[in-house]
């Protein structure tokens, strides 16, 4: 079945179905004390393997969703401003714990939202996090396409991550720099990066 | 309002009156789960708004919205299911809609295409790939516990806990009828 998607995938597709080696996720991982509490929050669609993952560990997992609840749009459709951090904030799970978020998984969804999107984004996470607060974001930056949708990334057991999201119709990727990221992340810090093997740019990010 | 997809065993009619209500979710519940023949279904053309109660296993596949409580019996959600409410119940599937928060003392199953919009508290959360979830999971065991209170004892206490716990409460239940045994 794999063979065959792989095959049947045209030259202006990207090949999404290799699990990806993301050192700087993994790093985000080796450092979770399963005997700490830990709260996590998770743009992106909730899966069995990450829920597997934190099993064993004190964890909150707050999951937004953001992409198939329409946030994105509603993001980069709306006015900068105090409309925009609403909507941002809106996207975000209830809380059920007043515990401050300790790491946040972006994935690629920042790829998906404009740079005043972002920014309202990052702005309403930001006023659940911590001083410390490490996010893990994945940039398309060396492929000046990307899939016109985010994608569905599940960490292997081996802790690598696939991405289930089937492949598409590609649209051209912002391709946003450091500098890009600096300005819009609110307050969230550019800690570490890494040039991955499908031409991503794998980051972390300190609040 | 209810539907029985086989005849309701009338002998367990006789129990109702005598559960108690639980003082904490899960932690100090005397009464045990009623088992039924069939399984109770609300149909999807019935809507239902208010407090759900009962006793025994359910399936919903209309609307429900208000509150469900089956504290000690298990709550399927099916595909034409939709429930706008705060859920309790011993363990909960989804394979329809849900918005409100989900209590399970044992398990909350979310199935692939299910939507659940809420906050997830349970020992045991599994949540299919395809199924599209937007809120929090407790996994943390000791704030699921100060939310559901400890499992019972005949869910989680090792054998010889539970077996001593048995002992026990079989001597408070003699003591008035019997002495106690001396000690061998």
């Amino acid at each position: 079945m794999t063979v065959s998607l792989r095959r049947a995938l045209s030259e202006d597709q990207l090949d999404t179905s290799q699990a990806l080696h993301a050192p700087l996720f993994q790093n985000v991982l080796v450092k979770l004390d399963p005997s700490e509490r830990s709260v996590l929050l998770d743009l992106g669609a909730a899966s069995t393997a990450m829920l597997a993952l934190f099993s064993e560990s004190r964890c909150c997992v707050e999951i937004a969703d953001v992409a198939h609840f329409g946030g994105c749009d509603r993001l980069n459709s709306a006015e900068p401003g105090p409309g925009l951090f609403d909507i941002a904030e809106a996207l975000l799970p209830e809380r059920v714990t007043s515990d401050p978020v300790d790491i946040v998984f972006c994935w690629d969804l920042p790829n998906y939202l404009s740079l005043p999107a972002l920014k309202a984004l990052m702005q309403a996470i930001g006023r659940r996090s911590r001083g410390g607060t490490i996010a893990h974001a994945l940039i398309y930056y060396a492929e000046r396409n990307m899939p016109k949708y985010p994608g569905r990334f599940v960490p292997t057991e081996d802790r690598k991550l696939e991405n289930h999201a089937l492949p598409g119709e590609l649209v051209s990727a912002p391709r946003y720099s450091p500098e890009d990221l600096t300005d819009n992340m609110s307050g969230f810090a550019i800690d570490r990066a890494r040039l991955l093997g499908n031409g991503m740019q794998e980051f972390l990010f300190r609040f | 309002m209810f539907e029985r997809n086989k005849k309701e065993d009338h002998s367990e009619s006789q129990e109702f009156g005598s559960s108690e209500p639980d003082k904490t979710f899960g932690a100090t519940r005397k009464s045990k789960p009623r088992k039924s023949d069939g399984l109770a279904t609300i149909g999807r053309s019935i809507q239902i708004s208010g407090d759900l109660r009962g006793d025994e296993d359910l399936r919903i596949e209309g609307d429900v919205s208000g509150t469900v409580e089956l504290r000690n019996n298990a709550l399927t959600i099916g595909k034409e299911g939709m429930v706008h409410a705060d859920v309790y119940a011993r363990s909960i599937a989804v394979d329809g809609e849900t918005r409100g928060d989900l209590y399970a003392t044992e398990r909350v199953s979310v199935h692939v295409n299910a939507r659940v919009q809420g906050n997830i508290i349970s020992p045991r959360v599994s949540i299919e790939e395809g199924a599209h979830f937007k809120g929090s999971i407790e996994m943390d065991q000791a704030a699921v516990e100060k939310v559901l209170g400890k499992p019972a004892p005949e869910q989680k206490a090792k054998p010889e806990a539970a077996k001593a716990a048995a002992q026990k409460s079989a001597k408070e239940t003699s003591s008035n009828l019997n002495p106690p045994a001396g000690t061998a």
